[in-house]
């Protein structure tokens, strides 16, 4: 073994697992987002996220879930993103909409312009408000 | 920053089926959170709803002014039954979290309650950790709502 091959075996390889690993652990993340602070502003557009659409309906196939679930199986689209809840089911049930809010509790206070708009009265409102 | 939060129906925290159901609106769909948040989250607000059969949702964005109005204003357009209907508004722009429940929720849902779930989003939010406090809250929301008879599996 010659000077130089004992250098590349004990120097140059150890060298260099040392560099795959560095480069591995160092370079910089592809996916490596900000992290949220307090105070600084929040510049997303607004998403609202609802659970799957047989979440409510028991541990049962959900039978009112037409385009949720799988056609022609009893199965339940339960975690099932392939058939999404369609955008029509919700304007053809506020078609018939109920009367406005016969019960003015806590959630009627805050005036009729809100209560107008309301495809659904829910009743009284209940709720918490925090800041942070 | 002040883009109108023009969302008329909520949407699954994993629904990627831009082939099937194409959302022009939506430029990328891990923007705010990455997708492992996004499945924490999809799974608290499944799992929390199914337990309890209350129907949770999210939203996080930008509130108008008045942000309780606003806020119920979203929760009456959350679905086919706002009465059981749980909504989670946070916006941390402006460093508000609502909670609206239904009337029926409710009554299985305290507003004390609630102010517990929130006092404990508030102090996660507070610290930078929006996700972890979300998932929190929702845990404590439906603890409190339980297993009513109806649902219980056997």
């Amino acid at each position: 073994m010659t000077v130089a091959e004992t250098l590349l075996v004990y120097a140059g390889i150890p060298l260099a697992i040392v560099l795959v690993l560095a480069l591995l652990t160092l370079r910089p993340g592809a996916d490596r987002r900000p992290r949220y602070k307090p105070g600084q502003p929040w510049n997303y557009a607004p998403v609202w996220y609802e659970p799957h659409p047989a979440a409510t309906g028991g541990h049962g196939p959900a039978p009112a879930h037409g385009p949720a679930a799988v056609p022609g199986s009893g199965t339940a689209a339960l975690g099932s993103s392939m058939y999404p809840e369609q955008p029509g089911e919700r304007a053809l049930e506020s078609g018939h909409g109920v009367g406005p809010a016969v019960g003015t509790g806590s959630g009627g206070a805050h005036g009729g312009a809100t209560a107008a708009r309301l495809p659904h009265p829910a009743g009284p409102l209940g709720g918490a408000r925090g800041t942070w | 920053m002040t883009r109108a939060p023009e969302l008329n129906t909520p949407r699954t925290g994993t629904d990627v089926g831009d082939t099937l159901h194409p959302r022009t609106a939506e430029a990328k769909l891990d923007e705010v959170f990455s997708f492992r948040e996004l499945a924490r989250l999809d799974e608290a607000l499944t799992m929390s709803s199914r337990e309890t059969g209350l129907r949770f949702t999210l939203y996080v964005g930008e509130l108008r002014a008045p942000t309780r109005a606003h806020a119920e204003e979203l929760h009456a357009r959350s679905g086919h039954h706002p009465t059981d209907a749980v909504l989670l508004a946070v916006s941390p722009g402006q460093r508000v979290v609502e909670v609206v429940t239904g009337a029926g929720a409710a009554r299985r849902l305290p507003d004390r309650a609630c102010a517990l779930a929130v006092l404990s989003m508030t102090s996660a939010f507070g610290s930078g950790d929006l996700v972890g406090g979300i998932v929190n809250g929702l845990r404590q929301l439906s603890d409190q709502a339980g297993h009513p008879a109806g649902l219980r599996p056997h």
